[in-house]
Protein backbone atom coordinates (compact mmCIF):
# COMPACT_ATOMS: atom_id res chain seq x y z
CA UNK A 1 0.00 0.00 0.00
CA UNK A 2 2.75 2.41 0.99
CA UNK A 3 4.89 2.09 -2.11
CA UNK A 4 1.95 2.09 -4.47
CA UNK A 5 0.65 5.28 -2.85
CA UNK A 6 3.99 7.06 -3.30
CA UNK A 7 4.22 5.90 -6.92
CA UNK A 8 0.69 7.20 -7.60
CA UNK A 9 1.69 10.59 -6.18
CA UNK A 10 4.86 10.80 -8.28
CA UNK A 11 2.84 9.93 -11.41
CA UNK A 12 0.26 12.62 -10.63
CA UNK A 13 3.04 15.18 -10.13
CA UNK A 14 4.64 14.20 -13.46
CA UNK A 15 1.31 14.46 -15.27
CA UNK A 16 0.45 17.81 -13.67
CA UNK A 17 3.92 19.19 -14.42
CA UNK A 18 3.65 18.04 -18.06
CA UNK A 19 0.31 19.86 -18.34
CA UNK A 20 1.74 22.98 -16.72
CA UNK A 21 4.59 23.03 -19.22
CA UNK A 22 2.42 22.21 -22.25
CA UNK A 23 -0.51 24.57 -21.62
CA UNK A 24 -0.21 28.09 -22.88
CA UNK A 25 -1.90 30.85 -24.82
CA UNK A 26 -1.82 31.10 -28.59
CA UNK A 27 -2.89 34.13 -30.59
CA UNK A 28 -5.31 33.58 -33.45
CA UNK A 29 -5.20 35.57 -36.70
CA UNK A 30 -8.00 37.86 -35.50
CA UNK A 31 -5.96 38.78 -32.44
CA UNK A 32 -7.99 36.73 -29.90
CA UNK A 33 -6.15 34.46 -27.50
CA UNK A 34 -7.05 30.80 -27.09
CA UNK A 35 -5.75 27.80 -25.21
CA UNK A 36 -3.08 25.71 -26.87
CA UNK A 37 -1.16 22.57 -25.99
CA UNK A 38 2.30 22.07 -27.27
CA UNK A 39 5.96 21.86 -26.63
CA UNK A 40 7.18 25.36 -26.09
CA UNK A 41 10.74 26.29 -26.83
CA UNK A 42 13.52 28.44 -25.56
CA UNK A 43 12.69 31.05 -23.01
CA UNK A 44 9.02 30.10 -22.69
CA UNK A 45 9.88 26.47 -21.94
CA UNK A 46 12.37 27.59 -19.31
CA UNK A 47 9.81 29.92 -17.73
CA UNK A 48 7.15 27.21 -17.57
CA UNK A 49 9.56 24.58 -16.25
CA UNK A 50 10.70 26.96 -13.54
CA UNK A 51 7.09 27.69 -12.65
CA UNK A 52 6.27 23.97 -12.37
CA UNK A 53 9.38 23.40 -10.26
CA UNK A 54 8.65 26.22 -7.84
CA UNK A 55 4.99 25.16 -7.58
CA UNK A 56 6.19 21.64 -6.72
CA UNK A 57 8.62 22.86 -4.07
CA UNK A 58 6.05 25.22 -2.56
CA UNK A 59 3.52 22.38 -2.46
CA UNK A 60 6.05 20.20 -0.60
CA UNK A 61 6.63 22.97 1.93
CA UNK A 62 2.90 23.48 2.48
CA UNK A 63 2.17 19.74 2.78
CA UNK A 64 4.98 19.23 5.31
CA UNK A 65 3.95 22.31 7.29
CA UNK A 66 0.36 21.05 7.49
CA UNK A 67 1.50 17.61 8.63
CA UNK A 68 3.79 19.07 11.33
CA UNK A 69 0.97 21.28 12.64
CA UNK A 70 -1.52 18.40 12.65
CA UNK A 71 0.79 16.26 14.80
CA UNK A 72 1.81 19.22 16.98
CA UNK A 73 -1.77 20.16 17.82
CA UNK A 74 -3.10 16.58 17.59
CA UNK A 75 -5.74 18.02 15.36
CA UNK A 76 -6.74 16.93 11.84
CA UNK A 77 -8.06 20.40 11.00
CA UNK A 78 -4.73 22.12 11.62
CA UNK A 79 -2.96 23.80 8.72
CA UNK A 80 -1.14 27.10 8.14
CA UNK A 81 -4.14 28.74 6.47
CA UNK A 82 -6.90 27.54 8.83
CA UNK A 83 -4.89 28.46 11.94
CA UNK A 84 -4.28 32.00 10.73
CA UNK A 85 -0.51 31.42 10.51
CA UNK A 86 -0.49 32.46 6.86
CA UNK A 87 -2.19 35.75 7.78
CA UNK A 88 0.28 36.30 10.62
CA UNK A 89 3.21 35.62 8.31
CA UNK A 90 1.63 37.88 5.71
CA UNK A 91 1.37 40.71 8.22
CA UNK A 92 5.03 40.16 9.09
CA UNK A 93 6.03 40.45 5.44
CA UNK A 94 3.85 43.51 4.84
CA UNK A 95 5.28 45.18 7.93
CA UNK A 96 8.84 44.57 6.78
CA UNK A 97 8.08 45.88 3.29
CA UNK A 98 6.29 48.95 4.63
CA UNK A 99 9.05 49.70 7.12
CA UNK A 100 11.74 49.21 4.49
CA UNK A 101 9.89 51.64 2.23
CA UNK A 102 9.18 54.25 4.91
CA UNK A 103 12.69 54.20 6.33
CA UNK A 104 14.22 53.92 2.84
CA UNK A 105 16.09 50.75 3.74
CA UNK A 106 17.33 49.09 0.58
CA UNK A 107 15.71 45.76 -0.32
CA UNK A 108 17.32 42.87 1.57
CA UNK A 109 17.00 40.30 -1.22
CA UNK A 110 14.58 37.77 0.27
CA UNK A 111 15.93 37.87 3.82
CA UNK A 112 13.69 40.66 5.10
CA UNK A 113 10.52 39.02 3.86
CA UNK A 114 11.49 35.64 5.37
CA UNK A 115 12.44 37.18 8.71
CA UNK A 116 9.16 39.09 8.88
CA UNK A 117 7.16 36.02 7.86
CA UNK A 118 8.86 33.71 10.39
CA UNK A 119 8.31 36.20 13.22
CA UNK A 120 4.65 36.67 12.23
CA UNK A 121 4.04 32.93 11.78
CA UNK A 122 5.59 31.79 15.07
CA UNK A 123 3.87 34.58 17.01
CA UNK A 124 0.50 33.59 15.50
CA UNK A 125 1.08 29.89 16.14
CA UNK A 126 1.98 30.60 19.76
CA UNK A 127 -1.12 32.78 20.28
CA UNK A 128 -3.52 30.33 18.57
CA UNK A 129 -2.09 27.25 20.31
CA UNK A 130 -2.35 29.06 23.65
CA UNK A 131 -5.95 30.12 23.01
CA UNK A 132 -6.99 26.67 21.82
CA UNK A 133 -5.17 24.65 24.45
CA UNK A 134 -7.01 21.96 26.36
CA UNK A 135 -6.01 19.43 29.01
CA UNK A 136 -4.86 16.89 26.44
CA UNK A 137 -3.78 18.30 23.10
CA UNK A 138 -6.27 20.81 21.82
CA UNK A 139 -9.96 21.12 21.17
CA UNK A 140 -10.33 21.14 17.36
CA UNK A 141 -13.20 23.61 17.22
CA UNK A 142 -11.75 26.14 19.67
CA UNK A 143 -8.42 25.96 17.93
CA UNK A 144 -9.85 26.58 14.47
CA UNK A 145 -12.07 29.40 15.74
CA UNK A 146 -9.07 30.99 17.45
CA UNK A 147 -7.13 30.61 14.18
CA UNK A 148 -9.87 32.22 12.11
CA UNK A 149 -10.18 35.19 14.46
CA UNK A 150 -6.45 35.77 14.93
CA UNK A 151 -6.04 35.38 11.16
CA UNK A 152 -8.76 37.98 10.55
CA UNK A 153 -7.05 40.42 12.92
CA UNK A 154 -3.71 40.04 11.14
CA UNK A 155 -5.40 40.35 7.72
CA UNK A 156 -7.00 43.58 8.87
CA UNK A 157 -3.60 44.74 10.06
CA UNK A 158 -2.15 43.98 6.65
CA UNK A 159 -4.95 45.91 4.93
CA UNK A 160 -4.30 48.84 7.24
CA UNK A 161 -0.63 48.78 6.25
CA UNK A 162 -1.70 48.80 2.59
CA UNK A 163 -3.48 52.11 3.13
CA UNK A 164 -0.38 53.59 4.70
CA UNK A 165 1.99 52.80 1.85
CA UNK A 166 2.13 54.50 -1.56
CA UNK A 167 0.27 53.22 -4.56
CA UNK A 168 2.95 51.13 -6.24
CA UNK A 169 3.73 49.07 -3.20
CA UNK A 170 0.01 48.79 -2.38
CA UNK A 171 -0.71 47.03 -5.70
CA UNK A 172 2.15 44.61 -5.06
CA UNK A 173 0.85 43.85 -1.58
CA UNK A 174 -2.72 43.29 -2.76
CA UNK A 175 -1.78 40.89 -5.51
CA UNK A 176 0.67 39.09 -3.25
CA UNK A 177 -1.99 38.64 -0.54
CA UNK A 178 -4.20 36.64 -2.87
CA UNK A 179 -1.58 33.89 -3.11
CA UNK A 180 0.39 34.06 -6.34
CA UNK A 181 3.36 32.08 -7.60
CA UNK A 182 6.03 34.55 -8.74
CA UNK A 183 6.63 34.36 -12.50
CA UNK A 184 10.33 34.94 -12.17
CA UNK A 185 11.42 34.33 -8.56
CA UNK A 186 14.71 35.75 -7.39
CA UNK A 187 17.51 33.21 -6.94
CA UNK A 188 17.52 33.90 -3.21
CA UNK A 189 13.78 33.24 -2.94
CA UNK A 190 13.95 30.07 -5.00
CA UNK A 191 16.84 28.60 -3.02
CA UNK A 192 15.28 29.55 0.30
CA UNK A 193 12.19 27.62 -0.78
CA UNK A 194 14.23 24.62 -1.93
CA UNK A 195 16.20 24.54 1.34
CA UNK A 196 12.98 24.78 3.37
CA UNK A 197 11.47 21.85 1.46
CA UNK A 198 14.57 19.70 1.88
CA UNK A 199 15.20 20.72 5.48
CA UNK A 200 11.61 20.17 6.55
CA UNK A 201 11.43 16.81 4.80
CA UNK A 202 14.67 15.55 6.36
CA UNK A 203 13.88 16.86 9.86
CA UNK A 204 10.42 15.29 9.95
CA UNK A 205 11.50 12.02 8.29
CA UNK A 206 14.32 11.63 10.83
CA UNK A 207 11.78 11.65 13.68
CA UNK A 208 9.12 9.55 11.90
CA UNK A 209 9.05 6.91 14.65
CA UNK A 210 8.67 9.51 17.39
CA UNK A 211 5.89 11.20 15.40
CA UNK A 212 4.00 7.88 15.43
CA UNK A 213 4.38 7.66 19.22
CA UNK A 214 3.29 11.30 19.59
CA UNK A 215 -0.16 10.23 18.36
CA UNK A 216 -0.67 8.61 21.79
CA UNK A 217 -1.60 10.71 24.83
CA UNK A 218 1.35 12.67 26.26
CA UNK A 219 1.68 10.32 29.25
CA UNK A 220 1.75 7.23 27.03
CA UNK A 221 4.19 8.84 24.59
CA UNK A 222 6.55 9.83 27.41
CA UNK A 223 6.19 6.40 28.99
CA UNK A 224 7.23 4.92 25.63
CA UNK A 225 10.42 6.96 25.66
CA UNK A 226 9.64 10.01 23.53
CA UNK A 227 10.62 13.42 24.88
CA UNK A 228 7.29 14.98 23.96
CA UNK A 229 8.29 18.50 24.90
CA UNK A 230 11.34 18.49 22.62
CA UNK A 231 9.39 16.89 19.80
CA UNK A 232 6.67 19.56 20.14
CA UNK A 233 9.29 22.32 20.05
CA UNK A 234 10.68 20.81 16.84
CA UNK A 235 7.21 20.59 15.27
CA UNK A 236 6.41 24.15 16.35
CA UNK A 237 9.54 25.52 14.67
CA UNK A 238 9.33 23.32 11.54
CA UNK A 239 5.57 23.81 11.03
CA UNK A 240 5.73 27.56 11.63
CA UNK A 241 8.91 28.21 9.64
CA UNK A 242 7.79 26.23 6.60
CA UNK A 243 4.46 28.06 6.60
CA UNK A 244 6.35 31.36 6.86
CA UNK A 245 8.71 30.60 3.97
CA UNK A 246 5.73 29.59 1.83
CA UNK A 247 3.98 32.88 2.59
CA UNK A 248 7.09 34.96 1.97
CA UNK A 249 7.48 33.20 -1.39
CA UNK A 250 3.95 33.25 -2.73
CA UNK A 251 1.58 34.87 -0.24
CA UNK A 252 -1.04 32.92 1.65
CA UNK A 253 -2.11 29.87 -0.36
CA UNK A 254 -4.90 27.97 1.34
CA UNK A 255 -5.91 24.33 1.69
CA UNK A 256 -2.81 22.67 0.23
CA UNK A 257 -1.36 22.23 3.73
CA UNK A 258 -4.71 20.95 4.97
CA UNK A 259 -5.75 18.61 2.16
CA UNK A 260 -2.25 17.35 1.26
CA UNK A 261 -1.69 15.31 4.47
CA UNK A 262 -5.26 13.97 4.31
CA UNK A 263 -4.79 12.67 0.77
CA UNK A 264 -1.45 11.23 1.89
CA UNK A 265 -3.10 9.36 4.79
CA UNK A 266 -5.65 7.81 2.44
CA UNK A 267 -2.88 6.66 0.11
CA UNK A 268 -0.19 5.41 2.52
CA UNK A 269 -1.80 5.09 5.97
CA UNK A 270 -0.87 6.81 9.21
CA UNK A 271 2.73 5.69 9.81
CA UNK A 272 4.95 8.72 9.50
CA UNK A 273 7.80 6.91 7.75
CA UNK A 274 5.51 6.94 4.69
CA UNK A 275 3.31 9.87 5.66
CA UNK A 276 6.13 12.46 5.66
CA UNK A 277 7.18 11.88 2.03
CA UNK A 278 3.58 11.30 0.96
CA UNK A 279 2.41 14.61 2.49
CA UNK A 280 5.20 16.47 0.71
CA UNK A 281 4.40 14.79 -2.61
CA UNK A 282 0.63 15.25 -2.22
CA UNK A 283 1.17 18.95 -1.52
CA UNK A 284 3.36 19.21 -4.63
CA UNK A 285 0.83 17.35 -6.77
CA UNK A 286 -2.00 19.60 -5.60
CA UNK A 287 -0.17 22.86 -6.20
CA UNK A 288 1.32 21.94 -9.59
CA UNK A 289 -2.12 20.75 -10.74
CA UNK A 290 -3.74 23.92 -9.39
CA UNK A 291 -1.18 26.05 -11.22
CA UNK A 292 -1.78 24.13 -14.46
CA UNK A 293 -5.51 24.75 -14.05
CA UNK A 294 -4.85 28.45 -13.37
CA UNK A 295 -2.72 28.63 -16.52
CA UNK A 296 -5.53 27.06 -18.55
CA UNK A 297 -8.15 29.41 -17.10
CA UNK A 298 -6.35 32.74 -17.38
CA UNK A 299 -4.57 31.82 -20.64
CA UNK A 300 -1.21 33.03 -19.48
CA UNK A 301 -2.25 36.57 -18.69
CA UNK A 302 -1.03 35.91 -15.14
CA UNK A 303 -3.80 37.81 -13.46
CA UNK A 304 -5.53 34.90 -11.72
CA UNK A 305 -3.81 34.04 -8.41
CA UNK A 306 -3.24 30.33 -7.84
CA UNK A 307 -4.62 30.79 -4.31
CA UNK A 308 -8.05 31.24 -5.85
CA UNK A 309 -7.81 27.85 -7.57
CA UNK A 310 -6.58 26.04 -4.44
CA UNK A 311 -9.41 27.52 -2.38
CA UNK A 312 -12.05 26.68 -5.01
CA UNK A 313 -10.82 23.09 -5.37
CA UNK A 314 -9.30 22.42 -1.94
CA UNK A 315 -12.14 23.82 0.17
CA UNK A 316 -14.81 21.44 -1.17
CA UNK A 317 -12.30 18.55 -1.20
CA UNK A 318 -11.68 19.12 2.48
CA UNK A 319 -15.40 19.27 3.24
CA UNK A 320 -15.77 15.94 1.45
CA UNK A 321 -12.91 14.42 3.48
CA UNK A 322 -14.48 15.76 6.65
CA UNK A 323 -17.84 14.24 5.81
CA UNK A 324 -16.31 10.83 5.00
CA UNK A 325 -14.38 10.98 8.24
CA UNK A 326 -17.52 11.76 10.24
CA UNK A 327 -19.42 8.93 8.56
CA UNK A 328 -16.71 6.32 9.11
CA UNK A 329 -16.60 7.39 12.77
CA UNK A 330 -12.83 7.77 12.71
CA UNK B 1 14.39 -12.93 52.65
CA UNK B 2 15.38 -9.63 54.19
CA UNK B 3 14.50 -6.40 52.42
CA UNK B 4 17.56 -4.79 50.85
CA UNK B 5 17.79 -1.72 48.65
CA UNK B 6 17.81 -3.79 45.46
CA UNK B 7 14.54 -5.42 46.47
CA UNK B 8 12.79 -2.06 46.35
CA UNK B 9 11.87 -1.19 42.77
CA UNK B 10 10.20 2.16 43.41
CA UNK B 11 10.78 4.25 46.49
CA UNK B 12 8.91 7.51 47.11
CA UNK B 13 9.76 9.87 49.98
CA UNK B 14 7.51 12.72 51.12
CA UNK B 15 6.05 13.36 47.71
CA UNK B 16 3.88 16.48 47.55
CA UNK B 17 2.36 18.09 44.52
CA UNK B 18 0.02 21.01 43.92
CA UNK B 19 -1.98 22.18 40.94
CA UNK B 20 -2.07 25.88 41.69
CA UNK B 21 -3.75 26.21 45.07
CA UNK B 22 -5.02 22.61 45.04
CA UNK B 23 -2.87 20.20 47.01
CA UNK B 24 -3.20 16.90 45.11
CA UNK B 25 -0.54 14.97 47.05
CA UNK B 26 0.49 15.75 50.59
CA UNK B 27 3.62 13.98 51.81
CA UNK B 28 3.18 10.44 50.50
CA UNK B 29 5.93 7.86 51.13
CA UNK B 30 5.96 4.26 49.96
CA UNK B 31 8.19 1.41 48.78
CA UNK B 32 7.26 -1.00 46.03
CA UNK B 33 9.02 -4.31 46.74
CA UNK B 34 10.10 -6.68 43.98
CA UNK B 35 7.30 -9.08 43.08
CA UNK B 36 4.58 -6.86 44.55
CA UNK B 37 1.22 -5.96 43.11
CA UNK B 38 0.52 -2.68 44.89
CA UNK B 39 -3.06 -1.42 44.79
CA UNK B 40 -3.75 2.27 45.43
CA UNK B 41 -7.32 2.72 46.64
CA UNK B 42 -9.34 5.65 47.91
CA UNK B 43 -12.28 7.87 46.97
CA UNK B 44 -12.53 9.77 43.67
CA UNK B 45 -10.19 12.73 43.56
CA UNK B 46 -8.01 11.56 46.47
CA UNK B 47 -4.85 11.70 44.32
CA UNK B 48 -4.53 8.12 43.03
CA UNK B 49 -3.90 9.11 39.41
CA UNK B 50 -1.56 11.92 40.40
CA UNK B 51 0.46 9.58 42.61
CA UNK B 52 0.74 7.03 39.78
CA UNK B 53 2.01 9.71 37.39
CA UNK B 54 4.52 10.89 39.99
CA UNK B 55 5.73 7.32 40.57
CA UNK B 56 6.12 6.89 36.79
CA UNK B 57 8.08 10.18 36.66
CA UNK B 58 5.56 11.73 34.31
CA UNK B 59 4.43 14.63 36.51
CA UNK B 60 7.38 17.01 36.44
CA UNK B 61 5.34 19.87 35.00
CA UNK B 62 3.53 20.70 38.24
CA UNK B 63 5.01 22.10 41.46
CA UNK B 64 6.27 19.16 43.39
CA UNK B 65 8.58 18.19 46.19
CA UNK B 66 9.92 14.94 47.55
CA UNK B 67 11.85 12.23 45.77
CA UNK B 68 11.03 9.20 43.65
CA UNK B 69 13.68 6.56 42.97
CA UNK B 70 13.06 3.87 40.35
CA UNK B 71 15.24 0.74 40.54
CA UNK B 72 17.74 2.40 42.86
CA UNK B 73 18.60 5.39 40.72
CA UNK B 74 16.96 8.79 41.01
CA UNK B 75 18.23 10.76 38.01
CA UNK B 76 17.47 8.91 34.81
CA UNK B 77 16.97 10.31 31.37
CA UNK B 78 13.65 9.52 29.68
CA UNK B 79 15.10 6.94 27.29
CA UNK B 80 16.65 4.67 29.93
CA UNK B 81 13.54 5.04 32.08
CA UNK B 82 11.70 3.36 29.24
CA UNK B 83 13.09 -0.05 30.16
CA UNK B 84 12.33 0.43 33.87
CA UNK B 85 8.70 1.45 33.86
CA UNK B 86 5.64 1.68 31.63
CA UNK B 87 2.46 3.61 32.25
CA UNK B 88 -1.14 2.88 31.20
CA UNK B 89 -3.49 5.86 31.58
CA UNK B 90 -7.15 5.65 32.49
CA UNK B 91 -8.25 6.79 29.04
CA UNK B 92 -5.78 5.78 26.32
CA UNK B 93 -5.73 8.06 23.30
CA UNK B 94 -4.66 7.46 19.73
CA UNK B 95 -5.09 10.41 17.39
CA UNK B 96 -3.97 8.55 14.24
CA UNK B 97 -5.65 5.79 12.31
CA UNK B 98 -3.53 2.91 13.66
CA UNK B 99 -4.50 -0.74 14.08
CA UNK B 100 -4.29 -2.33 17.53
CA UNK B 101 -1.06 -4.06 16.52
CA UNK B 102 0.48 -0.78 15.32
CA UNK B 103 -0.37 0.85 18.66
CA UNK B 104 1.27 -2.02 20.56
CA UNK B 105 4.37 -1.68 18.33
CA UNK B 106 4.71 1.95 19.50
CA UNK B 107 5.65 0.53 22.91
CA UNK B 108 8.84 -0.80 21.33
CA UNK B 109 9.82 2.61 19.92
CA UNK B 110 12.73 3.26 22.30
CA UNK B 111 13.63 -0.32 23.23
CA UNK B 112 14.01 -1.94 19.81
CA UNK B 113 11.44 -3.48 17.47
CA UNK B 114 10.36 -7.01 18.39
CA UNK B 115 7.42 -8.66 16.67
CA UNK B 116 7.54 -11.54 19.15
CA UNK B 117 7.18 -9.14 22.10
CA UNK B 118 4.23 -7.48 20.31
CA UNK B 119 2.58 -10.86 19.67
CA UNK B 120 3.12 -12.00 23.30
CA UNK B 121 1.59 -8.76 24.60
CA UNK B 122 -1.47 -8.99 22.33
CA UNK B 123 -1.91 -12.59 23.41
CA UNK B 124 -1.68 -11.65 27.09
CA UNK B 125 -4.62 -9.25 26.79
CA UNK B 126 -6.63 -11.60 24.56
CA UNK B 127 -6.55 -9.40 21.46
CA UNK B 128 -4.43 -11.55 19.13
CA UNK B 129 -7.44 -12.25 16.90
CA UNK B 130 -8.50 -8.60 16.73
CA UNK B 131 -5.03 -7.09 16.42
CA UNK B 132 -5.42 -5.88 12.86
CA UNK B 133 -8.63 -3.94 13.44
CA UNK B 134 -8.41 -0.15 13.57
CA UNK B 135 -8.02 1.12 17.14
CA UNK B 136 -10.95 3.50 16.62
CA UNK B 137 -13.31 0.63 15.83
CA UNK B 138 -12.60 -1.14 19.15
CA UNK B 139 -14.76 -0.77 22.26
CA UNK B 140 -13.61 1.22 25.28
CA UNK B 141 -12.57 -1.93 27.16
CA UNK B 142 -10.67 -3.23 24.16
CA UNK B 143 -8.82 0.09 23.77
CA UNK B 144 -7.84 -0.17 27.42
CA UNK B 145 -6.46 -3.67 26.75
CA UNK B 146 -4.53 -2.40 23.71
CA UNK B 147 -2.87 0.21 25.92
CA UNK B 148 -2.01 -2.46 28.50
CA UNK B 149 -0.52 -4.58 25.71
CA UNK B 150 1.55 -1.60 24.54
CA UNK B 151 3.00 -1.25 28.04
CA UNK B 152 3.61 -5.02 28.34
CA UNK B 153 5.42 -5.02 24.98
CA UNK B 154 7.55 -2.07 26.13
CA UNK B 155 8.77 -3.93 29.22
CA UNK B 156 9.21 -7.30 27.49
CA UNK B 157 12.93 -8.00 27.49
CA UNK B 158 13.55 -11.44 25.96
CA UNK B 159 17.28 -11.32 26.75
CA UNK B 160 16.80 -11.14 30.52
CA UNK B 161 13.26 -12.05 31.34
CA UNK B 162 14.21 -13.59 34.68
CA UNK B 163 16.06 -10.72 36.35
CA UNK B 164 13.97 -7.85 35.04
CA UNK B 165 13.26 -5.00 37.48
CA UNK B 166 10.61 -3.28 35.42
CA UNK B 167 7.51 -1.78 37.01
CA UNK B 168 4.17 -1.58 35.24
CA UNK B 169 1.92 1.27 36.45
CA UNK B 170 -1.77 1.29 35.52
CA UNK B 171 -4.49 3.84 36.26
CA UNK B 172 -7.87 2.09 36.74
CA UNK B 173 -7.00 -0.66 34.26
CA UNK B 174 -10.25 -2.59 34.67
CA UNK B 175 -12.74 0.17 33.90
CA UNK B 176 -14.98 -1.05 31.08
CA UNK B 177 -13.48 -4.53 30.96
CA UNK B 178 -15.73 -7.60 31.33
CA UNK B 179 -15.12 -10.14 34.15
CA UNK B 180 -13.53 -12.83 31.97
CA UNK B 181 -11.07 -10.32 30.54
CA UNK B 182 -10.40 -8.97 34.03
CA UNK B 183 -9.31 -12.49 34.97
CA UNK B 184 -7.09 -12.73 31.90
CA UNK B 185 -5.43 -9.38 32.59
CA UNK B 186 -4.95 -10.21 36.27
CA UNK B 187 -3.08 -13.30 35.06
CA UNK B 188 -0.88 -11.10 32.84
CA UNK B 189 -0.24 -8.67 35.71
CA UNK B 190 0.77 -11.52 38.03
CA UNK B 191 3.27 -12.70 35.40
CA UNK B 192 4.56 -9.14 35.10
CA UNK B 193 4.88 -8.82 38.88
CA UNK B 194 6.90 -12.04 38.99
CA UNK B 195 9.51 -10.26 36.84
CA UNK B 196 9.39 -6.85 38.53
CA UNK B 197 6.37 -5.21 40.11
CA UNK B 198 2.95 -3.81 39.31
CA UNK B 199 1.35 -0.67 40.74
CA UNK B 200 -2.28 0.04 39.95
CA UNK B 201 -5.07 2.30 41.12
CA UNK B 202 -8.46 0.70 41.69
CA UNK B 203 -11.79 2.06 42.80
CA UNK B 204 -13.09 -1.41 43.71
CA UNK B 205 -11.56 -2.39 47.09
CA UNK B 206 -12.83 -5.98 46.80
CA UNK B 207 -10.90 -6.49 43.59
CA UNK B 208 -7.87 -4.85 45.17
CA UNK B 209 -8.00 -7.34 48.04
CA UNK B 210 -8.30 -10.25 45.58
CA UNK B 211 -5.31 -9.38 43.41
CA UNK B 212 -2.92 -7.14 45.36
CA UNK B 213 -0.07 -8.18 47.62
CA UNK B 214 0.30 -4.66 49.02
CA UNK B 215 -2.06 -1.73 49.36
CA UNK B 216 -1.92 2.02 49.86
CA UNK B 217 -5.12 3.63 51.10
CA UNK B 218 -5.47 7.33 50.33
CA UNK B 219 -7.71 10.13 51.39
CA UNK B 220 -7.45 13.78 50.32
CA UNK B 221 -3.89 13.50 48.98
CA UNK B 222 -2.56 11.70 52.06
CA UNK B 223 -1.67 8.04 52.58
CA UNK B 224 -3.71 6.85 55.56
CA UNK B 225 -2.45 3.24 55.46
CA UNK B 226 0.26 1.28 53.66
CA UNK B 227 1.19 -2.38 54.05
CA UNK B 228 0.24 -5.95 53.12
CA UNK B 229 -3.09 -5.98 51.26
CA UNK B 230 -4.79 -8.43 53.62
CA UNK B 231 -4.44 -6.20 56.69
CA UNK B 232 -4.41 -2.78 55.03
CA UNK B 233 -7.65 -3.26 53.12
CA UNK B 234 -9.74 -3.77 56.25
CA UNK B 235 -13.33 -2.63 56.61
CA UNK B 236 -12.22 -0.23 59.31
CA UNK B 237 -9.50 1.52 57.27
CA UNK B 238 -11.66 1.64 54.13
CA UNK B 239 -14.55 3.10 56.13
CA UNK B 240 -12.23 5.90 57.17
CA UNK B 241 -10.96 6.39 53.61
CA UNK B 242 -14.34 6.56 51.90
CA UNK B 243 -16.22 8.23 54.74
CA UNK B 244 -18.90 5.63 54.30
CA UNK B 245 -19.46 2.37 56.25
CA UNK B 246 -17.78 -0.60 54.52
CA UNK B 247 -18.83 -4.15 55.41
CA UNK B 248 -17.61 -7.68 54.64
CA UNK B 249 -19.92 -9.44 52.21
CA UNK B 250 -20.14 -12.62 50.17
CA UNK B 251 -23.08 -11.33 48.16
CA UNK B 252 -21.08 -9.99 45.21
CA UNK B 253 -20.37 -12.22 42.22
CA UNK B 254 -16.73 -12.01 41.17
CA UNK B 255 -14.70 -13.67 38.41
CA UNK B 256 -12.53 -16.61 39.43
CA UNK B 257 -8.99 -15.30 39.23
CA UNK B 258 -7.27 -18.68 39.48
CA UNK B 259 -8.46 -19.69 36.01
CA UNK B 260 -6.19 -17.03 34.57
CA UNK B 261 -6.14 -16.62 30.82
CA UNK B 262 -7.14 -20.19 30.03
CA UNK B 263 -10.90 -19.76 30.31
CA UNK B 264 -11.45 -18.40 26.86
CA UNK B 265 -9.37 -18.66 23.76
Amino acid sequence: MTQRGLIVLVCVIALAAALRVAIGPAAAADGSVHLAFGVASGEILALRTNAALSAGLLGCVLGLSGLALQVLLRNPLASPFVLGISSGAGFGVALVLALAYTLSIPAMAFGGEVAGAVAGALATLAIVAWLGRAREGSDPTTLVLAGVIVGAIFSAGTMLLEQLVPHGLRGDLLSWMAGRLPEIPSRAAFWTLACAAAGGWITLAARAGALDVACLSDDEARSSGVDVRRLRAMLFIVGGTLAAVAVAYAGPIGFVGLVGPHIARRLVGSRHAALVPASALAGAALLVAADAARQAIDLGTGRLPVGVVTALAGGPAFLWLLRNRARSGA
Amino acid sequence: MSATASDTLISARDVALSYGAVRALDGVSLDVPRGAILAIVGPNGCGKSTLLRVLAKLADGAQRSGEVVIAGESARDPSSLTRLRAFVPQRPEVSADFTAREVVRLGRHAVGASESAVARALDAVGLAARADLAFHTLSGGERQRVSIARALAQLDDPSKRAESSAVLLLDEPFSGIDPAEVARIVHALRERAARGAVVLSLHEPGLARAIATHALVMRAGKAIAFGPAATTLSAEILTEAYGHPMVESSAWLVPSLSAGGSIRS
